[in-house]
């Protein structure tokens, strides 16, 4: 059962680590803070899934810097279905898998990107973000956050997975994040529970990956300035 | 992924020296990728013993999940590997009699922009024929109402649910009217199409309001149904979309709280082609604006 209670809360605490004008790593961290403050029984749950993640090598599968990033095909916002391809055509791309419209460090992430975007267009840089939300869910995620990049729906964690970056969340945190309001199954269509790996890839336009960060610690993102200097670096 | 794989085969056949014969993988390495997956599950998903290894209620659980995004994954592969070439891309689809094919147009039409290969078979037919075209293979995907099976490999996804309204034409006595009760349409002929889904539903119903022995006009396709109503030879109870019903008006009937669910179907465990696994993604991850889960809605929202 969902305590409008603490959803609130937790909204609050949400909107105010996004509005706050810091590097991306604070604002992410001010509000693991803020959770740890709101609920300590979380804290140890996800520290839980985290470790458990690490022991069984959760993310180590996917393309290192130097290999080739596997080609998609994944519906946009708009219904239109975008290949890599169409990007490395253009220039160097960051793809940045987040794990849905729900998840606050998500928001946030995407909300840093965003407040980039200008920076990176201009560089003749591009982003993409890569999640397992259906269309209706990936509009509201641009207009939460004032992207104007694509976010690409990735189905079931199709292609996630491919890359041995789909996890499933596991029932202790599942119980938890339905108390908290946080439900995967409407924006994803499916109940199965599952979710991607926060982590982004550099892709230069030979489709090469140039920078990586894979995560099981979904409260850790890539820098922006990380990304940055790797997008350039590939240009 | 290949963890999930090698889990798939050994729930298959119960057995881990076999699973590893069917992955084509040693046994050590099999039973290491399945432990690294219950580390990351958190829990065991197999008994092991001799010769017959069980599912734990965890791996129960997890199975049909692990295969659902397992098949999706796969299909995600063959994606990637085919869409350079622009091979033929043969596509069959069976869409019900009584779902319209223009909603579904524009997905058609951004699908043959990405894939120019492809080919498509479109075959109609009532719900039971839908259901034995995805059976026999004739069909890799469907569009319908519910299909009424119980066949475990059929896999349904809701795609929207429209309200079944009385439909009349605009020259009809009962135009202009809010709502409609059905005890007024005794003295009415009703309009039916033999081949609908939800044609047991909706007698059933009828006859639970004391609407028995009402006139009747049969007919088999949804295109006659409309002309009927169109020519004014009797009344519908039925879900027509917005775009048919030109010319005709849609009246809400009270007591009748019958709503139709529109569902994409595939059948699990059969490889999907590229046409059908990209059609399948994005007809799932559409916007279906007439979607009625408003409720639904201000919770994702939040």
């Amino acid at each position: 059962m969902t305590d409008p209670k603490l959803t609130d809360l937790l909204e609050e605490s949400f909107l105010r680590c996004r509005d706050l004008e810091a590097p991306l790593a604070d604002r992410l961290n001010a509000f693991a803070n803020e959770l740890r403050s709101l609920g300590p029984h979380f804290q140890a749950t996800v520290d839980a899934l985290v470790s458990r993640l690490a022991a069984s090598g959760a993310g180590a599968a996917a393309p290192k810097v130097g290999e080739p990033m596997p080609e998609f095909l994944l519906p946009d916002d708009q219904g239109r279905l975008i290949r890599l391809e169409d990007f490395l055509n253009e220039g160097p791309v960051a793809l940045a898998f987040n794990r849905g419209h729900w998840c606050p460090y998500c928001r946030i992430n995407i909300d840093a990107l965003a407040r980039a975007q200008e920076e990176i267009a201009s560089e003749r840089c591009q982003i993409a973000a890569i999640v397992p939300d259906r269309q209706r869910f990936t509009v509201w995620l641009k207009s939460d956050t004032g992207a104007k990049f694509p976010v690409l729906t990735d189905m079931d964690n199709g292609y996630a997975m491919t890359l041995g970056l789909a996890i499933y969340v596991g029932d202790a945190l599942k119980r938890l994040m339905a108390s908290s309001g946080w439900d995967p199954s409407v924006s994803q269509g499916t109940d199965n529970w599952m979710l991607p790996i926060p982590a982004t890839f550099i892709v230069g336009t030979d489709g090469i990956v140039r920078a990586r960060f894979v995560e099981p610690d979904f409260r850790l993102r890539m820098t922006i300035e990380e990304m940055l200097a790797a997008l350039r670096a590939a240009n | 992924m290949h963890q999930i794989r090698y889990f798939l085969a050994v729930s298959e056949t119960l057995n881990l020296t076999k699973a590893a014969v069917r992955c084509n993988v040693a046994q050590p390495s099999l039973t290491r990728a399945i432990k690294a997956l219950e580390t990351e599950l958190g829990g065991e998903l197999l008994r092991r013993e001799r010769a017959l290894s069980h599912l734990t209620e965890l791996g129960q659980r997890m199975l049909p999940m692990l295969r659902q995004c397992y098949e999706t994954a796969l299909a995600a592969k063959v994606v990637a590997t085919s869409i350079r070439k622009g091979d033929a891309a043969p596509l069959s689809v069976a869409v019900s009699q009584t779902v319209a094919l223009r909603a579904f147009t524009p997905v058609l039409r951004e699908l043959s922009r990405v894939v120019p290969g492809l080919q498509l078979k479109l075959r109609r037919g009532s719900g039971s024929e839908v259901a034995e075209y995805l059976k026999s293979g004739t069909a890799e995907l469907a569009i319908a109402g519910p299909l009424g099976e119980a066949w475990s490999r059929l896999n349904a996804f809701l795609l929207f649910e429209e309200p079944v309204d009385l439909i009349v034409n605009r020259n009809h006595r009962l135009v202009g009217r809010n709502r409609v009760e059905l005890g007024e349409l005794a003295s009415e002929t009703l309009l039916i199409n033999m081949e609908c889904e939800r044609l047991q539903e909706l007698r059933a119903c009828l006859e639970a309001n004391g609407i028995r022995d009402t006139a009747t006009h049969q007919v088999a396709t949804q295109e006659d149904l409309l002309e009927l109503l169109r020519a004014n030879l009797g009344v519908a109870i039925d879900a027509v979309g917005e775009a048919e019903t030109s010319g005709l008006c849609r009246i809400p009937l009270n007591e009748l709280n019958l709503v139709r669910r529109v569902s994409v179907y595939t059948v699990a465990g059969r490889q999907r082609t590229t046409a059908c696994a990209t059609l399948l993604n994005m007809l799932r991850a559409a916007d279906w604006r007439f979607d009625t889960g408003a409720t639904q809605q201000r919770r994702a929202y939040r």
